[in-house]
């Protein structure tokens, strides 16, 4: 089976003034379809950086980044971002749901994109609410939902255009226990019964559990692999 | 569209302090065009195949009578009429005493050959006849005789600023007649009388007018018909000088000084403080709404998207402010007809070419105070946006 996601010797310098930090240092890996995976370490390892550049927000100083069968480092900023709307759907900590907007139409922002009608919109974005279980709160805004119904939105937004990879970073940190365990459920729910192949980066060991492998990540070298 | 408008309505007062600062200035720029236009209105009415005839050192100088034949005996005229500026002040008594005070341009002419170098004046046929048999018969425009409440029959009287009268009292007219125009831009506020009725009744001045209306065959003579007058002329104590009725209503407008540049200048200065107004709110907009913006480019819009976004909101902004300054102000002056000053500004209108303009303005703002936000946006590293707020 062609891996989803396939890094070679990937390379993440960050300059400040003269000095070089080094973020990720010659890591290589192989994701196939359909896995789930969460990436571990302690702060400043890398991890989001690592998330980053397989969801082509940031690019590599040195290496190869293959997602979704592309070529990251060969994209324009353009092509990038189209590239985002149509394979990867991110899920973050603190949510970031539009304020303006209610549920229906957060989830709707990324469908906005495809060439979609109204109607087809609305009926995609109802789908994923309903995914999550947040049916009855399409309309409600994100100021009055609980933080688990957020994230469960945000989970709904970065389903709605039907990526293969949705990449979460933290996305039990800002949650209560039964939020969070409610959150990581759904998660598993989505890689089980859609397939969806799914990374997320945490620092809580009960989220990872639900993982079918951990990364770990230190000073950004990989060096453990669990599997379940 | 819809997310513009939901962004512009997520502060709604700092959106409608924007709108109502860029409606102000949006609506003081009309208002200045319509002040311009009005100030400017003399001009616009004069016909390119009229010229006038004044004395060559100053309008306050009088010339002869007599000039009338020796000037219509000139190739290329059509005719000619004394006009003498009369400068009466309307006064009515008032039922709760006092007096009731109008100013409006009013003139001595030779009537029947004057109304014959003007045919913007439509008049009924009965009245123009009645109006040629009545010595002290005056022709007003109907905007005039809607403002002082005046028919035809009714009685007029001006105290004179200009020329007593030989009994000491005011000069009274019965209106004969009342024009209308099929010109947009003649002057319907203007009153004429018999010039045979000033000079009957005046003091001093007699045998002597205050310049000369004359009319073209064609307006391409021009140069050649102003030369030959003048010429005519040259030796005499009362020297003519020579203009297009343009040029000459162009006379009052300068002696009010650069009228023009002023309000251009003052115009000018409310505009850049407008986008002053409307960068600074966008700018703080654009700035609390960065994590946003990275939100949106990690699910995938692109650079153009989030700029779009952004001075699209701009030109929202500026739009709502058009539509209330300019379009208000526009509906108060053109269509509810208010007029500040009516005796003094006798067309008032806000242009279409202002209007026009105001659009522009509106456009080119929101562009303006929408780029450097948007470029912002445009130019944000979502991964590092995500991570260092």
């Amino acid at each position: 089976m062609t891996p989803i996601v396939n890094l070679k010797n990937l390379t993440k310098i960050y300059y400040k003034g003269d000095s070089e930090i080094l973020t990720l240092d010659h890591v290589s890996l192989q994701i196939e379809p359909g896995e789930f995976i969460a990436l571990m370490g302690p702060s400043g390892s890398g991890k989001t950086t690592l998330l980053n550049l397989l969801g082509g927000l940031d690019t590599p100083t040195d290496g190869e980044v293959d997602v979704c069968g592309q070529d990251l480092s060969v994209l324009s900023s353009r092509e990038l971002a189209r590239w985002r709307a149509d394979h990867v759907g991110f899920v973050f900590q603190s949510f970031n749901l539009l304020p303006v907007l209610t549920a229906r139409q957060n989830v709707e922002l990324p469908l906005t994109l495809q060439p979609l009608s109204s109607q087809e919109r609305r009926h995609h974005a109802e789908v994923a609410l309903r995914i999550v279980g947040l049916e009855d709160r399409m309309d409600h805004r994100p100021s009055e939902l609980s933080g688990g119904q957020e994230q469960r939105v945000a989970i709904a937004r970065a389903l709605a255009c039907d990526p293969q990879l949705l990449l979460a970073d933290e996305p039990t940190g800002d949650l209560d226990a039964k939020s969070a365990q409610d959150v990581m459920e759904l998660l598993k729910r989505l890689n089980e019964s859609l397939g969806k192949t799914i990374i997320i980066v945490t620092h809580d060991s009960h989220a990872a559990e639900f993982a079918r492998r951990e990364l770990h990540l230190e000073k950004g070298v990989m060096h453990m692999e669990r599997k379940r | 569209m819809s997310l513009i408008w939901l962004n512009l309505c997520r502060s709604p007062i700092r959106t409608a302090l924007t709108v109502f600062g860029t409606a102000i200035a949006l609506a003081l720029f009309c208002l200045l065009e319509a002040l311009l236009g009005a100030f400017n209105a003399g001009a616009e009415m004069a016909s390119a195949s009229r010229l006038v005839v004044q004395h060559k050192e100053s309008l306050t100088f009088l010339l002869p009578q007599a000039y009338a034949s020796r000037i219509g005996q000139v190739e290329g005229i059509k005719g000619v009429a004394q006009v003498t500026w009369f400068g009466g002040l309307y006064e009515t008594p008032l039922p709760e005493g006092g007096k009731r005070e109008e100013f409006f341009a009013n003139f001595a002419v030779d009537m029947e050959q004057y109304l014959k170098l003007i045919p913007e004046v439509i008049i009924s046929p009965v009245q123009y006849e009645s109006l040629l048999k009545d010595r002290t018969g005056c022709l007003i425009g109907d905007k005039l005789a809607e403002r002082l409440g005046k028919g035809v029959g009714d009685r007029i009287s001006l105290r004179p600023l200009l020329w007593p009268k030989k009994d000491g009292h005011p000069w009274d007219f019965t209106v004969r007649a009342i024009y209308t125009s099929n010109s947009e831009v003649f002057d319907r506020t203007l009153m004429v009388f018999h010039h045979k009725y000033l000079e009957e009744g005046r003091v001093f001045g007699k045998g002597e007018t205050g310049s000369y209306l004359v009319g073209l065959k064609s307006a391409s003579q021009f140069a050649e018909v102003s030369d030959a007058i003048d010429r005519l002329f040259s030796n005499s104590p009362n020297a003519t000088r020579t203009m297009s009725e343009k040029a000459f209503n162009m006379q009052f407008i300068s002696m009010m000084g650069n009228l023009k540049l002023l309000f251009r200048f003052i115009g000018t200065v409310v505009i850049f403080t407008m986008l002053l107004i409307s960068a600074n709110t966008m700018m703080m907009s654009g700035r609390e709404r960065t994590r946003e913006m990275a939100i949106l480019k990690a699910i995938g819009f692109s650079d153009r998207h989030v700029f779009t976004l952004l001075v699209g909101e701009s030109i929202a902004i500026s739009l709502l402010g058009f539509l209330v300054g300019a379009f208000g102000m526009y509906t108060l002056i053109n269509l509810a007809h208010w007029n500040p000053k009516p005796d003094f500004l006798s067309i008032f209108q806000v242009p279409d070419a202002a209007m026009i303009s105001a659009l522009g303005i509106a456009i080119l703002t929101g562009l303006v105070s929408g780029f450097l936000p948007g470029l912002a946006a445009m130019r944000l590293q979502a991964a590092e946006a995500l991570r260092s707020i």
